[in-house]
């Protein structure tokens, strides 16, 4: 299923997959629509863009996506039906071979992480891209599912922002684009450690029996490699807890992959698909 | 084919009962695309974790031996699905008693995901429906028909299924129901207000429900398939048909190869559509459930009929 936003534009076509093996797909599609109706002219002005949003099932699909959104669902489901249907070695050459955005919400963002515990008997399949390690279901069941105002730094893309705050203009700080966010938690996993920025497999959870690690895959041609990494940033926590020094961490965002721990896909709010989607045009003028 | 279900259906950021259905819902929405398959033991909702099941359902006797043993079908023993709760990382899913607001309690003490008010057990209550809004626990409900999908939800239900014929291994009732629902739709989309009134009337439905719906073009919350299903061709026909996923009960353990089947169904649900990729799937996958013919079965053996 193939829907072009923008038909009658000169300019260049940016295609973005959504990842339909299962879970909450139509809804990101849904808001990328949205999200790219508000978006006008790109920083030089005088393109546009025709944007092209489509379900990805196949390799063949994938391969049309210059960015790719994996969305919320059984991460376990998407793990074994990516496998079985041969797509899982081309989302791993997607995300850290070729270093195309991607972002996944909350199962998605299980699946970019390195390292994940309480995964299923006997492990699952991640793709990897963000050095982190995920709790699974860190609140526990369905009943402990919740919704929160959380607070979000975005990296600042281009003139056209979200409004920023701040941080700007502070000397030697990057500047932010913030927004504020209801964001909606089902039994939603959450970072529960940085790692450091590794090429290649997290040796430091590899021999742990509790974690998965994500197979490793080096960036294939030099402009992925300059694409890839940095440090992990933490673009957003959870409201700080009795007891906890900082909130926990629920958004971050590596090189080429966004990672929420929420799901904005379940909302009318389509600002950080707005922002994500200014992101990958800033890319794909690169 | 239905239309899109749109990412939210505004519930108000505030307010309890509100917040909850969002994520009561929400949870419907992450199994899209998915199965989820009736399992009787921690070893079963293991094969059914390792094919690639997006939830399980919990439950003492799969429907079509319930036909076979008779007897009052009850709510499952807690302990069995505490034990499935610890073995799979998916979700799990129980069944109550039609009415029986107690085993619902109890369902949600023990902290299952998804509360099933299911037809395939024996009604406790001649008249009502369990009210579901007030639990913290998400519901999903059967139906043949729209009146009845939108009555459930209108109760608190997040999620609908058809009730085919629950442990026939026969989807001529999901087919039916699933179809009854589309075409009430398609009908109630072309209504002015004022006839939408009088179908309110005449299907039993509120009139807010069925407005939304009419101009959704399908229902507000996420509808799977269920009753029947034993066949990766029985999943992706419902799928064509306009179902967000589907459940499968007595199809899978009750074939000749249970992990072979159940792999072949969650492929066939995602790749609905793709018929050469069906095919494969379906290919080599051992004895389907014997099952039984619907058109056999004596009036007062259908558990569709149960519920209103």
């Amino acid at each position: 299923m193939t829907q072009s936003a923008s038909p009658s534009s000169s300019g260049r076509k940016i295609t973005v997959g959504v990842l339909a093996l299962q879970g909450a797909f139509s809804e990101h599609v849904q808001l990328l629509r949205t999200a790219s109706a508000s978006l006008g002219v790109d920083q030089d002005g005088d393109h546009n863009v025709e944007w092209c949003f489509m379900e990805v099932r196949t390799a063949k699909e994938l391969d049309m996506c210059d960015a790719l959104i994996i969305p919320g669902g059984e991460s376990t489901t998407m793990s074994l039906v990516a496998q079985r249907s041969g797509i899982l070695g081309p989302l791993q050459e997607f995300v850290k071979g070729y270093c195309k955005p991607t972002w996944g919400t909350c199962a998605g963002l299980i699946l970019l992480s390195e390292s994940a515990n309480r995964t299923k008997k006997g492990g699952q399949d991640l793709i990897g891209g963000l050095d982190v390690r995920v709790d699974r279901n860190h609140f526990g069941r369905q009943v402990e599912s919740f919704e929160s105002n959380i607070d979000i730094y975005f990296p600042a893309v281009g003139p056209q922002t979200l409004g920023t705050e701040g941080l700007n203009g502070t000397q030697g700080m990057e500047q932010k684009e913030h927004l504020q966010f209801h964001a909606i938690f089902i039994r939603a996993p959450i970072v529960q450690e940085i790692l450091s920025n590794q090429p290649g497999i997290q040796v430091k959870d590899v021999d742990n029996p509790s974690l998965v690690v994500a197979s490793s895959l080096l960036p294939k041609t030099e402009a992925a490699q300059l694409a890839a990494k940095g440090e992990v940033e933490v673009l957003a926590r959870l409201p700080r807890q009795a007891g906890e020094e900082q909130g926990r961490i629920v958004a971050v965002r590596q090189g080429n992959v966004l990672g929420t721990s929420f799901h904005p896909e379940l909302t009318m709010d389509p600002r950080i698909h707005t922002w994500w989607l200014r992101y990958v045009r800033s890319k794909a003028y690169q | 084919m239905a239309s899109e279900l749109p990412p939210s259906n505004g519930y108000a950021a505030e307010g309890d009962v509100a917040n909850r259905q969002k994520v009561k819902e929400g949870l419907a929405r992450m199994l899209k695309g998915g199965v989820i398959m009736d399992v009787v033991n921690a070893e079963q909702a293991r094969i059914a974790e390792e094919a690639g099941a997006a939830a399980v359902m919990a439950l003492e006797r799969v429907p079509a031996d319930i036909r076979v043993q008779g007897g009052v079908a009850r709510m499952s023993d807690p302990k069995m699905i505490k034990e499935i709760m610890d073995t799979v990382t998916i979700p799990v899913m129980a069944k109550a008693r039609i009415g029986h607001f107690v085993e619902c309690q109890i369902l949600e003490a023990i902290g299952v995901d998804y509360i099933d008010e299911s037809e395939v057990l024996t009604p406790a209550d001649h008249i009502h429906h369990v009210e579901k809004a007030s639990y913290r626990v998400p519901f999903v409900c059967g139906c043949r028909n729209l009146g009845e999908a939108l009555r459930r939800i209108s109760e608190g239900a997040a999620m609908i299924r058809t009730k085919g014929e629950a442990g026939t291994g026969d989807v001529v009732e999901a087919v039916k129901h699933m179809r009854t629902v589309n075409a009430e739709i398609a009908r109630a989309a072309g209504m002015s207000d004022e006839e939408l009134r009088l179908f309110a009337k005449e299907i039993g439905a509120p009139f807010e429900l069925l407005k939304k719906t009419a101009e959704l073009k399908r229902l507000p919350v996420v509808n799977f398939a269920a009753g029947g299903v034993a066949t990766p061709a029985d999943a992706a026909l419902m799928m064509q048909l306009g179902c967000d996923g589907v459940f499968v009960g007595s199809g899978i353990f009750k074939s000749g190869d249970a992990a072979k089947r159940a792999k072949a169904i969650v492929q066939a649900v995602t790749h609905f559509r793709d018929a050469k990729l069906l095919a494969e799937v379906s290919m080599d996958i051992g004895e389907a459930m014997v099952g039984i013919n619907v058109e056999k079965l004596p009036e007062a053996e259908r558990l569709a009929v149960r519920g209103w």
